[in-house]
């Protein structure tokens, strides 16, 4: 009994010894050797590739698998090339973590992006502070940067876009919503912004129901949202759920104006809702509706330019997905070109962001505001015939 | 009044769908003892492939019968590798094995499909509204291929020679032995009629609820649980355990709260394994080890 127990702590004491030697032998994530200076510069993504948020992830994949291979056509960052690190987080917020941990543990990422919704990204979030590491959400709730010190993101805001419901909805006259919302993340504190927005301008929400990410039955929450009578009604979701609930709002027959959120910005829910997408209004970036924008839009070219390269590599339109991942690897590049890998600099760079015009918006960052988007980077946008329509 | 009528038809529907996958789970082990954790995944085959049938350009019945033929394909191959075999069987050794070739399928679905869902059309018909509820098309074809499908199978086991003998097999393993019915080809039936159980809840959900390559996860749970209720060896409680489950689910979103939808299942489960372990339309409540 005794002996055993000494062994174990013999064992015990190598074991650490070992693991303190290791330790020793691994540089700090983020510290750079040598060899790192003249090696590829790493960028780590987790995407929601698989799961509930796949119409998200994949998009996002493909469009970094794209642009790294034009970059590294091109020469790379100052002739060095750029590998691009891809992790899967199963749209779970355990597997962001997980994924998040060994890209800065195991592949030493310069910089980390996603992950593509809010939840995976809040779980993101504590890892990316504590190394820290500088990291790009391409989601869209606004806890994910709120107070943050590392962690940026891409899609715009919550509370612009509910900024732009409330200015139209009060327009038309609508003074009360009722919200049907994704109980993930996403979903997370949108009311409370709708309330904060509305209040002044007298439009308020008066029912919320909830639906979960993945959910494929939307009778009980649109009876219910039908009940409450409201003058309009918001769907605050991502495809497919968002387009399988605007098929149910049809269907039982709301009758009342609908308003999306600008999680909607992909042909998935065009398919998924198809007619019944008729005469909804959403804001949307730009992108989707790249055709209709007159030729004086500082974003035109970007977005164009953007859209042909991903035509030519993938036969299908980019998504407002897409085009997050596209801004994230931009901001991303533009940091390691200009201020290298040693992380305080880089979020210093992407603190000092301004006037950077990418797919989803202009953007112009500060230490308060790492997301830098605006109201005006979101256009209304509407449905017809299985079709974005920029409304004028 | 219309609300609750509208929960029940939205419930009814999703019922149905447990229903033809839970008769899948009676079905293989009522005759071979296999708890087949697979079940599911014959409904996500199932829709994929009609969904490339029809990208292929076939119309919209045929894609659906190819996918019923591939289904008992892929059931009966999975029976005859995979369960075959295994020299020993029992109910656990059963559901170890078939959570394996469960995975398996799903790796497979997302290698070839992806991992995007996407929906067949739906099948003819308009749209009604009766008394201020709201009826999809698609929702009565559910309906009515269920109402078929239950009673085929039960006019199998009840009045063909076939499905005689996988009753006697159920019932008698050794006495249907003694009188000549090999319980290898039993089972091999079993499975078949098990994938097209599965295969036409697949092809029937997924213009509602979108299929994908892990479709058949919640699916093959829920409809296990809907068997259960019927205590595993009964078609008509598998039927009734499945309606009773998506009415209760349907229901509880409505009125409590759509949160709680997916846990009405698993709270169900462990209700009934406690009480009444024999199920709940069983005639005697009695545990089969």
């Amino acid at each position: 009994m005794f002996g055993s127990a000494k062994r174990l702590a013999v064992l015990l004491a190598a074991g650490a010894l070992l693991a303190a030697g290791c330790a020793e032998e691994q540089p700090a994530p983020g510290a750079q050797g040598g060899e790192a200076e003249t090696g590829p510069f790493k960028i780590g993504a987790v995407l929601d590739i698989t799961g509930a948020g796949a119409s998200l992830g994949v998009p996002e994949r493909d469009t970094l698998t794209l642009l790294t291979e034009q970059l590294n056509a091109q020469g790379g960052i100052d002739g060095r090339q750029v590998e691009m690190i891809i992790e899967d987080n199963a749209s779970t917020e355990d597997g962001a973590a997980r994924a998040a941990t060994k890209l800065i543990t195991e592949d030493q990422v310069d910089i980390l992006l996603g992950a593509s919704r809010t939840g995976p990204s809040l779980a993101m979030r504590p890892i990316a502070e504590s190394t820290p590491i500088p990291m790009i959400s391409l989601a869209a709730n606004a806890a994910i940067v709120n107070g943050s010190q590392w962690v940026f993101k891409t899609a715009q805001n919550d509370s612009v876009v509910i900024e732009n419901i409330v200015r139209d909805a009060a327009s038309k006259g609508y003074r009360t919503l009722a919200l049907a919302r994704d109980a993930s993340g996403f979903g997370e504190g949108v009311r409370e912004l709708f309330d904060e927005i509305g209040g002044p301008q007298g439009v308020s929400v008066v029912a919320v129901e909830s639906f979960a990410p993945d959910a494929t039955d939307f009778t009980a929450q649109m009876v219910n949202v039908r009940n409450a009578n409201a003058d309009a009604v918001v769907i605050w979701g991502i495809p497919p759920a968002a387009g399988l609930a605007q098929k149910a709002y049809v269907q039982l027959g709301v009758g009342k104006p609908v308003y999306q959120s600008h999680g909607i910005g992909n042909q998935v829910f065009l398919d998924t809702a198809a007619e019944a997408a008729d005469g909804l209004v959403a804001p949307l970036g730009r992108l989707v509706v790249a055709d209709q924008l007159p030729e004086d839009d500082p974003q035109k070219k970007v977005i164009t330019d953007f859209v042909a390269a991903y035509r030519a590599e993938y036969d299908a339109a980019p998504s407002t997905f897409a085009g997050h991942a596209y801004d994230g690897f931009q901001l991303a590049v533009d940091a390691l070109r200009n201020a290298g890998t040693e992380p305080d600099a880089i979020r210093q760079h992407l603190e000092g962001v301004d006037d950077f015009v990418g797919v989803s918006g202009t953007f112009t960052m500060s230490p308060d505001d790492h997301s830098g988007l605006t109201a005006d980077d979101l256009v209304l946008v509407t449905v017809a015939n299985k079709q974005f329509q920029l409304v004028q | 009044m219309s609300d609750l009528l509208q929960f029940v038809v939205a419930g009814l529907s999703s019922g149905a769908i447990y229903a033809l996958v839970a008769m899948g789970f009676v079905a293989v082990f009522s005759v071979s003892g296999v708890i087949n954790l697979a079940q599911g995944e014959f409904a996500a085959i199932a829709g994929l492939s009609a969904l490339s049938f029809t990208d292929a350009g076939l119309p919209l019945p045929v894609a659906m019968l190819l996918a019923l033929l591939v289904v008992a394909v892929v059931a009966v191959l999975m029976q005859r590798l995979a369960i075959a075999p295994v020299r020993r069987m029992t109910t656990l050794v059963s559901i170890i094995l078939t959570l394996g070739v469960s995975t398996a399928l799903k790796a497979l679905l997302l290698l070839i499909y992806g991992p995007q869902g996407r929906g067949l059309a739906p099948l003819p018909g308009a749209d009604l509204v009766i008394g201020g509820v709201s009826v999809r098309a698609q929702e009565l074809w559910i309906l009515g291929i269920t109402a078929v499908v239950a009673v085929a199978v039960a006019v199998f086991y009840d009045r063909t020679v076939l499905g005689k003998a996988l009753r006697a097999c159920a019932e008698q393993p050794i006495a249907a032995r003694l009188v000549g019915i090999s319980p290898k080809a039993a089972a091999t039936v079993a499975f078949a009629v098990a994938g097209l159980l599965g295969a036409v809840a697949g092809v029937l959900a997924s213009p509602i609820q979108l299929t994908q390559w892990d479709s058949g996860l919640l699916l093959g749970l829920k409809g296990f649980v809907a068997a259960t209720l019927g205590g595993l060896v009964s078609i008509r409680g598998a039927v009734l355990g499945g309606l009773v489950l998506g009415v209760l689910e349907s229901l509880t979103a409505g009125y409590i709260d759509s949160g709680y939808r997916d846990a009405v299942a698993f709270v169900l489960l462990i209700v009934v394994l406690v009480a009444r372990p024999g199920g709940v339309f069983g005639r005697h409540a009695e545990a089969r080890v």
